[in-house]
């Protein structure tokens, strides 16, 4: 190409010949408005019939349904459970990324294929483990039972399976992304003389900040929402083991829509916010996910 | 301060790093470990500074017990093969780093940090730089700042992993020269782990050759060069040509070379010649042969001979670009090729 005269240039070949254009065009707006109808029927519109129908009735009946004592009980404790959950499965899951990460040991594959069992898990099982450990006639029933203490039933049951159903989501996030940072920079300031928690908190854990809190939003927004497991470990007492979720399948049990759709619209808010954050999180720093620094040479 | 090594022995299940490594180098030397990639080079620095433990084996550091030794407390600088600078913080806090970690009670004021570190960007010739991100410099400088960072603790040992591994040419020469000036200066010991046998003889004090976790031999550059003691270190260092040759009674042959007193036993051997210790010549008598290839690199000419029976590699001569002004060798000229100076090796067994 780069030997063509000037002449032959000014009769270049044009680009691809005008008849191509109009079909690959097509395709493109196909695909497009195959992917926004897709998006408008499985997330618009049922995030506008949510707050379509909480609002059917106006504020006052919105406002209602919010400060009804066992929707706001419900509320209590769905916020309790994640703000235990969250925190534990924060720890659990910077823990196991920097064994895994960080570390050569035996079975770390089936470590890291243990953290996935929740994700493979149907909900249900999960919650049904902890009947079948702490329940009446479980393996720890009795025992529990001499000492008058209520795991299944009780918020404590509750908080298990939830932790149970949320622990692989920081996890997850951080062992690829701590994989792929290496320990290069942790040995360094090991050699510089920094103790293991100076060097934790002062470069692994800045490097893995973003991550980090996408792990969190992600866990925190299914321990918020999760239904399956925990419905069969809480026993549905109104009142005292019923999360968010769990309320809201009582309310529309009870034909009661409005008032479920109130509830339903906050978890529906959670939902946009957790969406939201994490576009901030991914543009606050694409440089940073998933890639370590570049090498000598960039 | 000196480093010593007895016995070291260390292996990733089933592959053996190290076998029976004993080493010693004094203070204030500056000696680099040569040798292909998965000779043990590295896992033995490591293994030095605290990073990895031996299998067996110890390490002494100025005399004293280091083997048990966690790496914080072993006072080594170590500077990484991709530097591995803290990419949150500025080149200042990088630097600052090793400082700032001590105990409260150990700990020097913030005045006295700051002027250390201005001191030391001004040694690596980096003022301006103190408050970029490592994701802002170019490899050279991100090399300078690893280096400034480990010397800010005043470290009497300093080992470097393959430190001007992936730098261009030029930038390469300027820093190892001035790691040299520098060692010079300040008078630490260092040592080095590279492939790159050019930097280790240029640089070095002594040169230790490894090779699947042995070490070959340990010398002078000269002496590494000049007099390898064994077949993969003259086939290792500089460049070298291969030639059949097989003794028998007591005289060696060399294709149609006349042979030439070699006491010893019947064997087929391996001969290694350096490239400018080939001659070549339009006159016998020699080993009879056909240029196949004429390059000019830099200021020296190599000629490619195909020397005649056998099927043999062609055998590269090396000499200044004047001699083969003067000789005029072309393509297809009829040459005879003498060897001024070679080594007799048992046949290399695909080393």
């Amino acid at each position: 190409m780069s030997g063509t005269t000037a002449a032959a240039g000014a009769g270049a070949p044009q680009p691809a010949a005008p008849p191509r254009r109009p079909v690959r065009g097509a395709a493109r707006t196909l695909l497009i408005a195959a992917a926004l109808l897709y998006l408008f029927a499985f997330l618009i519109l049922p995030l506008a019939v949510v707050f379509g129908q909480a609002f059917a009735h106006g504020l006052a009946t919105y406002w209602a349904a919010l400060v009804d004592p066992m929707a706001f009980a419900a509320i209590r404790l769905t916020l309790t459970v994640a703000l235990i959950a969250v925190p534990l499965n924060l720890v659990f899951g910077v823990a196991a990324a920097w064994a895994v990460a960080k570390y050569e040991f035996r079975g770390k594959s089936a470590l890291v294929t243990l953290i996935d069992l929740p994700f493979a898990v149907s909900p249900v099982i999960s919650g049904l483990i902890y009947v079948l450990l702490f329940g009446a006639h479980g393996w720890f029933g009795p025992w529990l039972a001499a000492h008058d203490l209520k795991v299944v039933f009780a918020v404590p049951g509750i908080v298990l399976a939830t932790v149970f159903v949320t622990f692989p989501f920081v996890a997850r996030e951080l062992i690829p992304l701590m994989q792929a940072q290496g320990r290069d920079e942790e040995e360094t300031a090991l050699s510089l003389g920094a103790t293991g928690w100076q060097t934790f908190r002062r470069v692994t854990l800045p490097n893995i900040r973003f991550g980090l809190l996408y792990g969190v939003l992600l866990c925190n927004a299914r321990a918020m929402g999760e239904f399956g497991a925990v419905s069969v470990v809480s026993g549905h007492i109104r009142g005292l083991t019923n999360t968010m979720p769990l309320h809201i399948e009582i309310l529309y049990n009870e034909y009661n829509p409005t008032a479920a759709f109130a509830v339903a619209s906050l978890l529906a808010l959670l939902g946009l916010v957790t969406l939201v954050a994490r576009s901030a999180l991914e543009m606050q720093a694409p440089e940073l996910r998933r890639k370590p620094l570049p090498g000598p040479n960039p | 301060m000196s480093i010593a090594v007895q016995g070291i022995k260390k292996r990733f299940g089933e592959f053996v790093a190290l076998d029976d490594i004993s080493l010693d180098v004094a203070t204030g030397q500056l000696v680099a470990i040569l040798g292909p990639s998965g000779c043990g080079k590295t896992t033995l620095l490591r293994i030095i500074a605290g990073l990895e433990t031996p299998d067996t084996g110890r390490v002494f550091l100025q005399g004293r017990e280091a083997t048990d030794l966690p790496v914080q407390k072993r006072r080594v600088g170590f500077v990484f093969q991709n530097y591995a600078l803290f990419r949150h913080m500025t080149v200042f806090d990088n630097i600052a780093f090793g400082l700032t970690v001590r105990r409260r009670r150990e700990r020097p004021a913030a005045a006295v940090i700051r002027s250390k570190v201005a001191e030391l960007l001004s040694l690596v010739q980096l003022e301006w730089a103190a408050e970029r991100r490592p994701l802002q410099l170019s490899g050279g400088q991100r090399q300078r700042v690893a280096l400034a960072r480990a010397l800010a603790l005043e470290p009497q040992v300093l080992l470097l992993d393959e430190p001007f591994g992936a730098l261009d040419t030029q930038v390469r020469q300027e820093l190892r020269r001035w790691l040299r000036r520098l060692h010079d200066a300040l008078h630490f010991t260092s040592l080095f782990v590279t492939h790159d046998q050019q930097e280790a003889l240029e640089v070095a004090d002594a040169v230790v050759v490894m090779h699947r976790g042995r070490i070959e031999q340990r010398g002078t550059p000269e002496e590494i060069y000049d007099r390898p003691t064994s077949g993969f270190v003259h086939r290792f260092v500089g460049s070298s040509n291969e030639l059949p040759a097989e003794r028998r009674d007591g005289a060696l042959a060399i294709g149609p070379l006349p042979p030439t007193p070699s006491p010893g036993p019947d064997a087929r051997l391996a001969v290694v010649v350096r490239p400018q210790d080939v001659a070549v010549g339009r006159a016998g008598p020699g080993w009879p042969g056909r240029i196949v290839a004429v390059r000019v690199v830099g200021p020296l000419a190599h000629v490619d001979v195909a020397l005649e029976g056998g099927q043999l590699d062609p055998v590269v001569a090396e000499f200044g670009r004047e001699q083969l002004r003067r000789e005029r060798f072309a393509v297809g000229d009829a040459v005879f090729v003498n060897l001024v100076r070679f080594g007799l090796y048992a046949p290399n067994e695909a080393a």
